[in-house]
């Protein structure tokens, strides 16, 4: 028999044990009984709190499409340029990942689904690294660019690519190629390699701007 | 909102940029001297606590004002 717990507790340990069914083995591949069984209670507990399965669907992937990160540590602790500050938010993003790889299971399955949530996804979660690489290159740019507005939105699109592509090559199916390779030097060479690529050739970032987890 | 040295219109954009921009616009500034922040980001609220603390700068007054983040940060002495 489980123990008794609040509401508020209980519906959060469901929402918990959810989002790791659901990550796992998609919408589909879970059942409310696979759930209820999980948390330990009775499905007629569960229902109590959601109403039906596509609810606590949904509250799972708004609960995880909302999380975002506080990038401020990646402006507190390096210098200001463009670079530093991008590595820094890199290695953070990239930490949140490896803490909770279920963030990018759960965004790539709301993107397979067309859900809605996919949009709540970029705004919390990439949004920042877009404004922050269009608002960079839009100052750094020459202005007599030729297709000066596709090359920046491409830009910020091959580094979102860049990134998400090492996420799910590191975390998602770990690769023997992948298996010691150390996360502060990906993330300092994807970054280092985005930098040459849109024409900044500065060979060395700060190394304070890649924190340590 | 009492007086300040110099304002930032932040509007639009999410962190980083905000605290990136106001970073700058505080090492601009004369040590005592206060910046005005508008934001529109809901995150800049916890944003800009966390700046002032790790960067010892004392955050005068945090509120909402139209949908809008007003922040004033006096720099340190």
């Amino acid at each position: 028999m489980s123990t008794r717990l609040p509401g508020p507790q209980r519906r959060d340990s469901i929402v918990q044990a959810a989002s790791r069914l659901f990550a796992d083995k998609g919408f589909h591949g879970v059942s409310i009984d696979d759930i209820a069984r999980e948390v330990d209670v009775s499905p007629a507990i569960l229902y109590r709190h959601f109403a039906s399965k596509q609810e606590l669907y949904d509250t799972v992937l708004l609960e995880l499409a909302c999380q975002r990160e506080s990038y401020v540590e990646a402006v507190t602790n390096s210098g200001t340029s463009f670079e530093d500050v991008l590595a820094g938010m890199t290695r953070i993003y990239i930490d949140s990942i490896k803490q909770n790889p279920d963030l990018l299971r759960i965004e790539l399955q709301s993107l397979l689904e067309g859900s809605s949530a996919t949009r709540d996804f970029f705004d919390n979660r990439w949004k920042s690294f877009a404004d922050y690489i269009e608002f960079g290159l839009n100052e750094r740019l020459p202005y007599d660019l030729q297709n000066r507005e596709i090359t920046i939105l491409s830009a910020s699109l091959m580094f979102q690519g860049m990134v998400r592509e090492a996420l799910i090559q590191k975390f998602l199916q770990p690769h023997d190629r992948l298996e010691d390779v150390d996360l502060d030097e990906l993330s300092h060479e994807l970054v280092r390699l985005f930098l040459r690529a849109v024409g900044i050739n500065k060979s060395r970032i700060s190394r304070k701007a890649v924190i340590t987890a | 909102m009492s007086d300040f040295d110099s304002e930032l219109d932040a509007s639009g954009l999410n962190c980083p940029l905000p605290i990136l921009r106001a970073k700058k616009a505080i090492a601009a500034l004369d040590n005592g001297q206060t910046l005005k922040i508008i934001a529109t980001d809901p995150g800049s609220v916890k944003d800009f606590e966390a700046f002032c603390k790790q960067t010892g700068n004392t955050l005068l007054s945090s509120g909402e004002e139209d949908g809008k983040f007003l922040f004033m940060i006096q720099k340190a002495a």
